[in-house]
């Protein structure tokens, strides 16, 4: 083959949002729609998930409910463009996204342990960096103990804050 | 409160939530994302949360794609 486009099949992963104008039972149509767009070819499913009728977090289409649907298949990648076009087109979908779900080959898998064992290192050398510096301005000033604990006590306040934010 | 007068000293070494739990940041776990915005639904540093730089990229990806499928608000009501 002399095509430059990457052949073969590749891994995807579909979520997808069905119009709450529809019933249930009508969205569960438009999935199996969604669906046979995707087997049609070579494509197969490997995940089915109904999500079920879920609160969208912001209105799309003046709708405040979605029916959502998750998909893993496999794909011939010269059809993903295709597919990708006929969701487009689809009004009863609000939302779909697709996205490249690697099957990571232990190459790369390495390759990726290793930017971020780099990525790690440097970190904790520029930490080690402002450490070394933050002890020799405290060296100096003997007096500073009382402030340094005045900080300890900010620092766990702030830990309080950040913990509050979590909740929400 | 004054706090972001003493962002730079109080600023404390934590450990990246990802690298922890030895997760990757996804669009669909609301859950996990929600720890990395605040009230009004923006996007807190990583220098608060302590996620590391290679964690950080790929959590603000997964927040968009979150919003976009209306998993998350892009703002606070
Ligand atoms: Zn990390």
């Amino acid at each position: 083959m002399s095509k430059t486009k990457p052949s073969g099949l590749a891994h995807y992963e579909i979520l997808f949002v069905v119009s709450n104008r529809f019933t249930e039972d009508e969205a569960k149509t438009s999935i199996a729609k969604v669906e046979k767009l995707i087997t049609e070819g070579e494509g197969k499913i490997t995940l089915n998930e109904y999500w079920g009728k879920k609160r969208l977090a912001y209105p799309i289409k003046h709708e405040a409910y979605g029916y959502y649907q998750l998909f893993e298949f496999d794909l011939e990648r010269k059809d993903l463009a295709r597919l990708d076009e006929k969701l487009r087109l689809d009004h009863e979908i609000l939302r779909f996204i697709i996205v490249t779900k690697k099957l990571k080959s232990d190459e790369q898998l390495a390759k990726e342990q290793k930017i971020k064992e780099k990525i790690g290192k440097k970190q904790a050398e520029q930490e080690k960096k402002s450490q070394e510096e933050k002890t020799k301005k405290e060296a100096k000033p003997k007096k500073d103990a009382k402030p340094k604990a005045d900080i300890e006590s900010l620092d766990e306040k702030l830990e309080g804050i950040l913990n509050a934010d979590d909740l929400l | 409160m004054n706090n972001h007068h003493n962002n730079n000293v109080v600023k404390k070494a934590k450990e990246c939530y990802f690298c922890i739990n030895n997760l990757e940041p996804d669009y669909k776990d609301t859950k996990s994302l929600r720890r990395f915005i605040n009230f009004y639904q923006k996007i807190i540093g990583a220098g608060r949360t302590g996620t590391c730089v290679w964690h950080q990229r790929k959590l603000t990806l997964a927040i968009k794609r979150s919003r976009k499928m209306a998993l998350l608000a892009f703002t606070h009501k």
